[in-house]
């Protein structure tokens, strides 16, 4: 008598499956598939045009004139077309974000020397995320303009008379650079921390030393992290829209999708956008399947008896303190500078040329006296308060279910529940305008007719992991025995939830929603493409959050409140930061450092 | 008091069997113990007879009635987890009342019965402590108060005492004994410690990968066991390959190397050529003590002092491996190289078809 297995689990149980299940087929899976929709009729070959696919680049990668006394060097780097730019861009950010960013890490977790402190401490500073501000300060310290920028008026003032600096897609690159690779960095850190320090110490106690030592054991030991982080800083280099809108270069695939938004969305047209974010789509998942795999292969670096001891730093010797104060510091204080220069420049009157003039505190005053700034604060904060909310139930069920009930479909809402962290946010938003507007054309669910309602949803899909993750997360560290004693003392599924799970799971539930709600606050590619359906910051109803209003309070020439509008926007900024840096703090008291990052990256 | 019968249960996880086709009969009011190493089955067994798991075939029925497909409480059977699953945000009391909470039951009913059985198991006065507060074997005493309070038909234990040091499971190994047999009730305990098995359990049933290999009172799954995986899990036991000179139904006249000895006969014939031998090697001493002996002379290859005992690794005249025997430290110590000789009682020996020695490697992972 052959029987096949049943479905034990209860209807309440089904619920924490089907619930989260359902919302993510309809609102994750459907719009994304819809986005194939468009491309029955595209002509695929318009595509390989110079436009998009080019041999050789059209701008040279550095100019030098000579103007009166005065060299000027702008550095440009390539322009290959679109998808060539976007491709080979984030390559290069990619390798560089991952060279700067394990360096660093290796250098602050395995060794101790005089101001390792301060070194942690900078490599931790462009953590904190103000969009569109972060890339405009980047613009005035490095990037290349006639009236010289930072650098060059310090260069001015050593007695150097160049004026050199970054433009098109190489500002690009090196906004994202010195902003990424600190996910490298804590990734690797993280992931160094978790190694079991004999590993190491053995090593060391058979004479092996400084770069043998790295390369030897502490790299293969860390590839897990290495890899992690890279494959991060790769994603989010491919979608950035800040950096090209700030640096004014058009030819990456991200600004395209994004030009989408503004130029075709309500008046039709711009077929190449739908090809676009179908191949942005395949370039950020094949890496993200591949890290998969290969994630799943290598856990060797716990693979010891016992419980792993904590490493006792090593110290560093006179080639490495040269390195470190010569090379690495000198890049961290370059990496945190704009971050640092976001404060000035929310408290300054102007700063257009290399020097910012004037202090004041009215830039904090016209966010909330200018109705168009303000109703992006409103906005943001109300949307924050019911995506968290809907967070709450959808990722605490979700969550739960993958942790605890067996059934046919839990592996679909495992596998479903955190794929939205690998679709670039950007490709996510056009096949919510694709698939709404083409299904619920006229109805509070077109995104043309209220933008605010897609975006809160958009929000809850793609902010949804981190919580699911956390609670995860913290139901793996509670047996499951703890509820099966309750189940046969007589309770029900949820009174077992609402009297032992939820006691006992609260914090990595909070966790989690501060993390979901601070990545919904700093939240760019939804924002300023859904969120940019509602009109823009002259009409006190738009429908944009913070991040809408910091990148329009970027792109706009006239002043604002009697400020510079991009002082405005770094006010906005210095204050999603704060908070970013609060709740990051909170969800850190709560979690311990190593789940926080496992879950924040 | 309950009836347990488990008809050739099957369970399966994907594709590893972790049942194949179990039964059991356990007595009303029984102290019933699963013994077996870790891995073989003895938990998915004990989860199948709580509910938590589904076997894909066979049934198991409380008295008459089938309870396989019944979810947890249904079937009055509480489970205590080898990790006690107390809650740690709720204090000895709350722990203890839950699931006459869950039951709605007055509140004076609750308190007296929560008052009753926090008695019973010596922990009065510890009620508003939390886990925490509390030693290793008062943790165990309430998860044990948990499950008596709300009178169930059946007991399930899942090694409860794995978590506590020595001396403390000794004694509360003695204390669930005394409890399970004032209440009476039916109870299931898994252990892979054959001492707590046999010292407990009125009967004990042997389980080795997913099968229950034998079933007896501790006596006969000591003295007479049927299995040679009993033989040699039971008791510190060494095996060894022989040669069959001459059986019989009781007997079988084994030689191992130039060394010829008698052992009990579990299924050897004289035409099977070889057999595999499991000595007892607890019960060696240097001089026959017995009328009935089987005799080992070799060589002494190492010892090692044990405290109690001491381990002989012996290698028996013309045999390639050397074999362990322990004998009471009282003895004279011989030295490594120095010749001796090994008596055992003839019921301390036991000879299994040599089939038998493919499962020995298998569990000994060579």
């Amino acid at each position: 008598m052959i029987r096949k297995p049943l479905v034990r689990s209860d209807v309440a149980s089904m619920l924490f499956v089907v619930v989260p299940l359902s919302i993510l087929i309809m609102f994750f899976l459907a719009p994304i598939a819809s986005i194939t929709t468009g491309l029955l009729t595209f002509d695929w070959r318009l595509l390989l045009t110079p436009f998009y696919v080019g041999l050789s680049s059209v701008v040279s990668p550095i100019t030098v004139t000579h103007v009166g006394g005065e060299t000027l060097i702008a550095i440009r780097g390539f322009d290959m077309g679109v998808i060539t730019n976007s491709v080979l861009n984030a390559l290069i950010v990619t390798l560089a974000t991952t060279a700067i960013g394990t360096s660093v890490a290796i250098l602050v977790g395995l060794f101790d020397f005089p101001g390792r402190r301060l070194f942690a401490a900078l490599a931790m500073i462009p953590l904190l995320v103000a969009p569109f501000v972060n890339a405009y300060v980047v613009k005035l310290l490095y990037g290349f303009n006639l009236q010289g920028n930072t650098v060059s008026a310090v260069l001015e003032a050593l007695g150097l008379h160049v004026k050199i600096g970054v433009a098109g897609l190489a500002g690009v690159a090196l906004t994202q650079i010195l902003s990424f690779y600190t996910i490298v960095y804590v990734n690797v850190l993280a992931t160094l921390r978790a190694v079991d320090a004999t590993l190491i110490e053995q090593a060391v106690n058979l004479g092996s030393r400084g770069f043998k030592l790295v390369r030897s054991v502490v790299l293969p030991l860390i590839a897990p992290g290495v890899f992690t982080g890279a494959t991060l800083a790769y994603m989010l280099s491919l979608e950035d829209v800040g950096g090209p809108i700030v640096f004014s270069f058009r030819k990456v695939i991200s600004y395209q999708v994004y030009l989408f938004f503004r130029q075709y969305a309500l008046i039709g047209g711009g077929g190449s956008a739908a090809a676009l974010s179908l191949l942005m789509l395949l370039l950020a998942v094949i890496p993200m399947i591949f890290l998969r795999r290969y994630l799943s292969l290598r856990y060797y670096a716990m693979l010891t008896r016992g419980a792993p001891r904590p490493l006792r730093r090593i110290k560093l010797g006179w080639l490495g303190k040269v390195v470190a104060y010569l090379v690495v510091l000198p890049i961290l204080v370059a990496a945190a500078a704009p971050e640092i220069g976001i404060f000035v420049l929310a408290l300054c009157h102007r700063w257009v040329g290399p020097f910012p003039t004037g202090f004041t505190l009215n830039n904090y005053a016209v966010l909330f006296s200018e109705p168009g700034v303000f109703r992006g604060i409103e906005n943001s904060l109300i949307y924050v308060a019911i995506a968290a909310t809907a967070i709450a139930f959808l990722g605490f069920s979700a969550g739960y279910a993958i942790a605890r009930v067996r059934s046919v479909v839990t592996p679909a809402l495992d596998a479903l529940s955190i794929t939205p962290l690998a679709v670039p946010g950007l490709v996510m938003a056009f096949g919510y305008f694709v698939f709404l507007h083409g299904i619920a054309r006229g109805t509070p669910l077109d995104p043309l007719i209220s933008p605010a309602v897609v975006l809160v949803i958009a929000y809850i899909v793609r902010k949804m992991p981190f919580t699911v993750r956390s609670v995860f997360a913290g139901l793996l560290q509670i047996p499951s025995s703890v509820e099966e004693a309750a189940q046969c003392l007589g309770a029900r599924r949820l009174r077992i939830v609402k009297n032992i799970v939820l006691p006992l799971a609260w914090r990595s539930l909070a966790a989690g929603l501060l993390l979901s709600a601070v990545y919904i606050l700093s939240e760019v590619s939804l924002s300023v493409t859904i969120g940019a359906l509602g009109g823009d910051i002259t009409s006190p109803n738009h429908c944009g959050p913070i991040t809408f209003v910091m990148m329009s309070l970027i792109q706009s020439p006239s002043t604002i409140g009697g400020a510079q509008p991009q002082a405005v926007a770094a006010a906005m900024g210095t204050i999603l930061m704060l908070l970013e840096a609060l709740i990051l703090f909170a969800a850190l008291a709560k979690l311990g450092r190593r789940g926080i990052v496992s879950i924040a990256m | 008091m309950t009836r347990i019968v488990v008809d050739n249960v099957t369970k399966r996880f994907g594709r590893v069997t972790a049942l194949r086709r179990v039964s059991l009969d356990v007595r009303e009011g029984e102290l019933f113990a699963i013994l077996g190493p870790s891995g073989c089955g003895k938990t998915t067994l004990l989860r199948v007879i709580a509910g938590f798991e589904v076997p894909e075939e066979g049934r198991v029925m409380f008295d008459d009635e089938d309870v396989t497909f019944k979810r947890p409480d249904e079937r009055g059977a509480v489970m205590v987890f080898q990790n006690w699953a107390l809650w740690p945000h709720m204090t000895v009391y709350d722990n203890v009342a839950y699931g006459l909470k869950v039951r709605r039951l007055p509140k004076n009913e609750i308190d007296r019965r929560v008052k009753m059985v926090l008695e019973l198991v010596g922990l009065k006065g510890l009620e508003n402590r939390y886990p925490h507060q509390l030693s290793g074997g008062q943790q165990q005493r309430v998860a044990l108060a948990r499950a008596l309070v709300v009178e169930p038909r059946v007991l399930l234990l899942d090694e409860p005492l794995t978590n506590l040091d020595a001396r403390l499971r000794l004694r509360l190994r003695g204390e669930i004994r005394k409890i399970q047999r004032e209440l009476g009730i039916t109870t299931i305990y898994v252990t892979h410690d054959q001492e707590e098995a046999l010292a407990l359990a009125d009967r004990v049933a042997v389980m080795w990968n997913g099968k229950v290999v034998e079933m007896g009172t501790p006596d006969e799954i000591y003295h007479r066991p049927k299995h040679l995986f009993t033989a040699f899990f039971i008791g510190k036991t060494s095996v060894a390959e022989a040669k069959v000179i001459d059986a019989d139904g009781n007997y079988v006249l084994l030689r191992i190397g130039d060394v010829v000895i008698r052992a009990l006969n579990h299924g050897v014939s004289v035409d099977d050529g070889s057999a595999v031998v499991v000595f007892k090697a607890e019960n060696a001493r240097l001089k026959p003590m017995w009328r009935d002996c089987a005799k080992l002379v070799g060589r002494v290859l190492v010892t090692m002092y044990l405290g109690a005992s001491l381990e002989i690794r012996l290698v028996p005249h013309g045999y390639n491996r050397d074999l362990s025997f322990y004998i009471p430290i009282e003895e004279e110590i011989p030295r490594p190289g120095e010749e001796v000789e090994i008596y055992l009682p003839v019921s301390s020996v036991h000879a299994y078809p040599v089939e038998g020695l493919e499962l020995v490697k298998e569990i000994l992972g060579e």
